[in-house]
């Protein structure tokens, strides 16, 4: 019984030091999107819509919850292809605002740092 | 031939006599009342050990099975194989033993579907596959060997196995998986006055390279990179169709048990197994890892002397991890991992009681116990468990039909019940063949399931030589409560010496 007795702890040792599949539970990220319009306009406020494709999964997220000039999404960790079109409510050089109709795009955007991942998109003005 | 089943019937009930003599090579090779020390083979020292006699046998024989439709779709609805094999364990003096077995298996996989790779149980759920499939060949030669020795109170041993194999398809998708599998184990044991001790490890290497090709342009279909539970790994899917899987394993396995006839003993298992999918035509870019952690134990009590008797139970755990690779921007096809997520997670379970009873003409063999499985791919989110009780009723005996003429017969029962299960999918999100799919193997992962198996083997032995010729003829059928059932049938011939 002694030498059964030594086998289950030796099982229960040996059972600690094998569990060693590397686990990264970790999966998702916050993208912290800015859109900026240039140094001679100041962005006010944005409507649009922001669709975040997945490089990898082909997934499809989108939010429109812009707060400012950007939006934050919770996504999984990877590399997205990022779209965004809608209006910005521009404050002019010379005091006065305009709404003004835009997209922004990025083929190829890495959120891959388990805190923030911010990134800043220009925008093209289509009108 | 009612007359003549009748004659048989009545030539073995009066000639019959249970195999009371001491235990022919053949009956201590194939009892049933082994069972409580299979485990402990798997380490070579302790192999010269475990039989007293040598044996050797060439078996030409054929396994056929049909399923109603395939319970898994991945392995298809049955298989055609006929096999020859050659095995033998032989005692060279006091203190030595050799073993070895060499084997040659043909035939064929049908309608398999949802899989184009080779070792599907091994390496689900990261296969690559097709809405397609059909009939595959298959190939593949065994050969093994070991060899162990007692110095005193020690026993040490090692044994190389080698497995080459490869299944493939004539027609549209050609898959092709061309298997290599080579295991090495080193033991050792030590006898103190009461208990014997053993440990062992063990080392695999595993390769597999895997393609499919289509040869009618007209004809070409996705390969879809699996990722579990349905899913894909849609950015290599489509038209990548030439990957590679590189593994292994470390194990390690203890033993302890009485030197006498009588007293506990135990085994433990532990396994670590990895495999990797590489993309071949991009650079060996890494897509899928799968790591397989697996602990066994059986503690129990055996008695052995003229009658044998004993009680073990066993458990058994299974954690497997899938973690997906991110692939980064491409650069000359060079893609560039920039994260590694786990995104699937397979538990499962097994636990039994068994106890065993007999003597060297029969042995029964009865065990209750419970398994569970919980599958699961993190986001989106899916999930499939289902867990089941079961019960074994296990028997065997030996009838000596007359002084040439051993009968062997075994027969098997089992039903296991459904407890629960759990499904949770995007279903709304998925498309209408993945859907079907992921319902039918949940459908026959919760079901209930009736097995019964028989099999009859007669060996005529030469008198005054070691000598023999045998065949076996066995089948069985087994009930699904989703209405489906799948029947076996095996048989062999050969000779033993």
């Amino acid at each position: 019984m002694k030498q059964i007795s030594l086998l289950i702890i030796i099982m229960i040792l040996a059972l600690a030091i094998t569990s060693c599949a590397p686990v990264e539970d970790d999966i998702f990220a916050t993208a912290r999107i800015t859109v900026a319009a240039g140094d001679d306009l100041t962005i006010t406020r944005v409507q649009a819509q922001a669709k975040l494709t997945n490089v990898n999964t082909r997934q499809v997220l989108s939010s429109a919850n812009f707060e400012g000039n950007g939006v934050t999404i919770e996504l999984l960790r990877g590399a997205y292809q990022i779209d965004i079109e809608g209006v910005a409510t521009c404050q002019m050089p010379d005091g006065g605002t305009h709404m003004r109709q835009f997209r922004c795009q990025c083929d190829y955007a890495e959120f891959i740092s388990k805190e923030q991942n911010d990134i800043t998109l220009n925008m093209i003005f289509l009108d | 031939m009612r007359r003549l089943f009748l004659f048989i019937l009545i030539f073995i009930t009066i000639k019959a006599a249970w195999a009371s003599d001491a235990d022919s090579a053949l009956v201590e090779h194939t009892t049933l009342g082994k069972l409580p020390q299979q485990e402990s083979l798997r380490n070579p020292a302790l192999h010269r050990i475990g039989y007293q006699q040598s044996f050797s046998q060439l078996a030409l024989g054929i396994d056929l099975q049909r399923q109603s439709t395939a319970f898994i779709p991945e392995k298809g609805d049955g298989y055609t194989l006929p096999y020859l094999k050659v095995n033998t364990y032989h005692h060279l003096n006091q203190r030595s033993t050799v073993w070895g077995e060499a084997s040659y298996m043909t035939g064929r996989q049908h309608n398999i579907k949802w899989n184009s790779t080779s070792d599907y149980d091994l390496l689900q759920p990261y296969i690559l596959a097709d809405t397609l499939g059909g009939d595959t060949r298959r190939e593949r030669y065994t050969i093994s060997g070991g060899y162990a020795t007692r110095i005193n109170r020690c026993l040490l041993g090692g044994e190389m196995l080698v497995r080459a194999e490869q299944e493939y398809r004539g027609h549209d998708p050609r898959m092709r998986g061309i298997v290599t599998d080579l295991t090495l184990r080193l033991g050792g044991g030590y006898e103190f006055n009461r208990y014997r001790l053993g440990a062992a490890v063990e080392g695999e290497i595993y390769k597999q390279t895997n393609s499919v090709a289509f040869y009618r342009e007209e004809g070409v279909i996705p390969e879809y990179q699996m990722t579990g539970l349905g899913t894909e790994y849609s950015r290599f899917s489509g038209d990548k169709r030439s990957i590679y899987y590189d593994g292994g394993a470390v194990a390690l396995l203890l033993h302890a048990s009485p030197v006498g006839d009588c007293g506990p003993y135990a085994d433990v298992t532990l396994d670590e197994h990895r495999y990797h999918r590489k993309l071949a035509e991009y650079n060996s870019m890494p897509l899928t890892d799968l790591y397989v952690d697996h602990a066994g134990t059986t503690i129990g009590w055996k008695r052995d002397n003229g009658s044998r008797l004993a009680a073990f139970a066993h458990l058994d755990y299974t954690r497997r991890t899938g973690n997906e690779h991110v692939g980064g921007t491409s650069d000359a096809r060079y893609f560039p991992v920039i994260a590694c997520l786990t995104m699937y997670k397979n538990r499962l379970f097994d636990s039994y009681l068994s106890a065993l009873y007999g003597n060297r003409g029969w042995n029964v063999v009865i065990a209750a116990g419970y398994q569970s499985q919980n599958e699961e791919y993190i986001y989106p989110h899916r999930e499939m468990d289902a867990s089941h009780i079961y019960g074994k009723l296990q028997g065997q005996c030996f009838l000596h039909a007359s002084d040439k003429l051993l009968l062997t017969v075994d027969a098997h029962a089992a039903y296991l019940a459904n407890v629960s299960d759990k499904m949770q999918m995007p279903f709304a999100n998925m498309e209408e063949g993945v859907t079907r799919l992921i319902h039918h193997k949940h459908e026959f992962a919760k079901a209930d399931y009736t097995v019964l198996d028989a099999k009859v083997r007669a060996d005529y032995a030469w008198k005054q030589t070691r000598y023999g010729l045998f065949a076996e003829a066995g089948g069985g059928i087994t009930w699904c409560s989703a209405g489906e059932h799948q029947t076996l049938f095996q048989c062999a011939i050969g000779f033993t010496f």
